[in-house]
């Protein structure tokens, strides 16, 4: 008994030895924090995102950069999967000085760093002059931009990320097919239910979407709600008063998506099972008439089998009494710099010369798309694929583009909105659940957030 | 007496490095997952709030998870049984039966249980694609257009499609470790009972079956374990949880509240309560079927 017992406390001791090892990594965290001094020397570690604009442009950025400070030396990291690389690096107190990384990806890094209050004031980047230019850099960028919750995400004026590329979003549709049979593109919702015999005739259906990527569909609810409530009704849903889900604005949006459930021909059969490839796929083949997508929609489709003839058109998305603009969602990708990050202050000054027109020019070659930037979409537009640049063109001229994002949830708060909200489509879709259902749904979901608020 | 020392001495040292690993990599980290449970966290170390049972309490309120932890035991009660038995039939058909395709067969049925699970997940988004996938080809052919159904945006049919793929992957696993089982039985047994006049089907209850016990409580712990990890990559890749939450399962629900919503804290109360469960059940499980080995 007593060597038994003996046995157990030398484990037990052990065990013990070994988990405080394990405890003691932590804590050397601290020494990480001596942040170098803020002169224009040394390293600057960048992760970034590759995803549909790759990982070139910014290496080549990254030689000018050093080319241009000569005491400086940029590492980069770039991998599709960047948030599950840099996530120990920021938990160990070690994050690199520079992220691009945006809010939606799957890893949850950018939406856990905004939701912990992680991230370096970048009020001053913007405040301060261009690097090539005499006026603020806050002039140089899309207006409405840095006030969006994509870069101020807690509403105190303060910018926390930095704009990088923006797409717009909104309805597809085939423009040969439109060019060829005199189809007149739908401006109000009613003009695209009236549609639905004609794309019959056309022997498709009238819509179809990324069934198990519902999140799609707030391509169209966010201007939905914008076109029937501006602004007001907007912020309402964006920042989760319940009261919204009350209200007939609320109805009249969500209920596009009941009578698309609901008319025959309406919704592509089998539309809820597909995901986002498969519906697109079936898309560019002609099987429906309309589906939501963002610019960026041409250059994901590359290689895909299409049907004849068939041209990437943007609509945009309908409006509700034919009087108002068409109207257009943007989204706006995300960079920012950790709070411990090392070297903030060089941090700050690459965002600078990222902003400056050889770069952008320089993104835009190799992206193909346009920075955040007033007239960048001219600045780049050689280098665009035809469907994007007259997306922006659009936008630029006769629809008007909304910022629109979900505000981040508060801390404590278990459910994501936006996904519930998303999720309930495909009940909806497939008939067993009404817009009021849905509705409540939404209103019991905001009233836990609001709870949670004060 | 020092003798003895030393060669504790010893053992302690031979068992050193396991324990260490074991800590390390199993121990500590299950140990921090009841730790973090208790915590409003969003994973990235700072700002961490002790929540005390708060995470449990909102847990079995919360409806997603609940209709998770209801697909997930759906699962582990449909896909186990069905494969196991499955495998079985299989196994003594190859075992016993005159087949000549007998080693084709073999091949075949194995097939599955070497493709990497994620190529299995897409492979079967295609063959139940509502359009253009092979059942509902073959449904519209034979004139069963109204079966030609969305296998997996229906919330009557999503789980049991999910299943079929679970069982088809695994069955051929379970045959091969059933077929090793059958021909270590001796052949004597079956001589003796038939001469006695038992039929195929009552050697096979009463002989093949006793037999195979040990191994089929092995199995039985293994594809219960095993349908809790496979879910996981079928689902993300299959369905995403759809239609609405309809395929969601406790592991993806708890990937999907620690990394894209950063809920860590409460995930990992979702964490205990599926290793809870877990352990319950293999408990169960083995109580269960020992009992009849007696």
């Amino acid at each position: 008994m007593k060597s038994f017992v003996s046995k157990m406390t030398l484990l037990l001791a052990v065990l013990t030895l070994v988990l405080a090892g394990c405890g003691g990594d932590k804590k050397s965290d601290g020494e990480a924090k001596d942040k170098g001094d803020s002169k224009l020397e040394g390293e600057l570690e960048l992760a970034v995102f590759e995803g549909g604009y790759g990982g070139k442009y910014w290496e080549q950025l990254a030689e000018k950069f050093e080319a241009e400070y000569p005491d400086t030396e940029i590492s980069i990291t770039s991998n599709p999967d960047i948030g599950e690389l840099i996530r120990p690096e920021i938990i160990a107190g070690n994050p690199p000085d520079l992220v691009y990384l945006n809010q939606t990806d799957p890893s949850g890094v950018t939406q856990g760093l905004i939701k912990e209050h992680g991230l370096t004031d970048l009020s001053d980047v913007f405040e301060g002059d261009a690097l090539d230019d005499d006026k603020p850099l806050k002039d140089k960028v899309l207006p409405g931009v840095l006030d969006s919750v994509y870069m101020s995400p807690y509403d105190d004026g303060k910018v926390y990320l930095a704009p990088y590329n923006y797409n717009v979003m909104g309805l597809w549709y085939n423009k040969t097919l439109f060019d060829e049979k005199d189809i007149e593109t739908p401006e109000t919702w009613d003009d695209f239910f009236a549609l639905n015999d004609t794309a019959k005739d056309n022997d498709r259906a009238l819509f179809t979407y990324q069934g198990t990527d519902p999140g799609y569909l707030e391509e169209i609810l966010i201007p939905a709600v914008y076109s029937l409530g501006g602004e007001e009704a907007l912020d309402q849903m964006l920042n989760y008063d319940p009261e919204f889900w009350k209200s007939d604005i609320a109805i009249e949006a969500l209920d596009i998506f009941e009578k698309i459930a609901s008319a025959d021909n309406g919704l592509m059969n089998g539309t809820v099972g597909l995901d986002h490839m498969q519906s697109q796929t079936s898309f560019v083949k002609g099987d429906a008439m309309f589906i939501p997508n963002g610019s960026w929609f041409e250059g994901e489709m590359e290689g895909a089998p299409m049907e004849d003839g068939f041209e990437f058109g943007f609509l945009g998305i309908p409006n509700f009494d034919g009087e108002d603009q068409q109207l257009a969602l943007n989204s706006i990708e995300q960079m920012y710099i950790p709070a411990e990050a090392d070297n903030p202050e060089l941090a700050k000054e690459f965002l600078r010369f990222m902003y400056t027109e050889d770069s952008i020019k320089l993104n835009g070659e190799i992206t193909k798309a346009p920075m955040a930037i007033d007239g960048a979409s001219d600045l780049v537009e050689e280098s665009l694929s035809e469907s994007s640049y007259n997306v922006f063109n659009a936008v630029e001229s006769d629809m008007y583009s909304i910022s629109g994002n979900f505000a981040p949830v508060p801390k404590g708060v278990n459910v994501e909105p936006r996904d519930t909200l998303f999720d309930q489509a495909a009940s909806v879709m497939n008939k067993e659940m009404t817009t009021e259902q849905w509705a409540d749904k939404m209103y019991d979901v905001y009233k836990q957030v609001q709870e949670k608020m004060e | 007496m020092k003798k003895d020392n030393r060669q504790k001495g010893f053992i302690l040292l031979c068992i050193l490095p396991t324990l260490i690993i074991f800590s390390i990599f199993i121990v500590y980290p299950v140990t921090q997952v009841f730790f973090k449970s208790l915590f409003s966290s969003s994973g990235f170390g700072s700002g961490d709030e002790y929540v005390g049972f708060a995470n449990f309490i909102e847990l079995f309120k919360d409806d997603v998870f609940l209709k998770s932890l209801k697909n997930t035991g759906f699962l582990m009660l449909v896909v186990p049984v069905i494969t196991l038995l499955l495998s079985l039939i299989f196994a003594s058909m190859l075992s016993f039966g005159e087949l000549k395709e007998k080693h084709l067969y073999r091949t075949i049925f194995f097939f599955p249980s070497i493709l990497s699970f994620v190529v299995i997940g897409i492979l079967w988004a295609f063959i139940y694609h509502p359009n253009m996938g092979i059942v509902n080809e073959i449904m519209t052919a034979i004139g069963l257009d109204q079966f030609a159904l969305t296998w997996l945006g229906n919330k009557n049919t999503v789980l049991w499609a999910i299943a079929l793929v679970m069982v088809w992957q695994a069955v051929g696993y379970y045959m091969v470790m059933y077929l090793a089982g059958m021909d270590s039985i001796p052949k004597e047994l079956y001589e003796a009972a038939s001469i006695d006049g038992a039929t195929g089907f009552q050697q096979f209850i009463k002989i093949t079956i006793p037999m195979l016990w040990e191994i089929i409580r092995i199995t039985i712990i293994f594809s219960i374990n095993g349908v809790l990890n496979i879910s996981f990559v079928l689902v993300t890749v299959m369905t995403s949880g759809g239609p609405n939450n309809s395929s969601q399962v406790a592991l993806t629900y708890m990937y999907q509240q620690a990394f894209v919503n950063a809920n860590f804290g409460y995930a990992m109360a979702i964490a205990v309560v599926v290793f809870v469960i877990a352990i319950i059940l293999a408990f169960i499980s083995n109580k269960l079927t020992e009992q009849e080995t007696e």
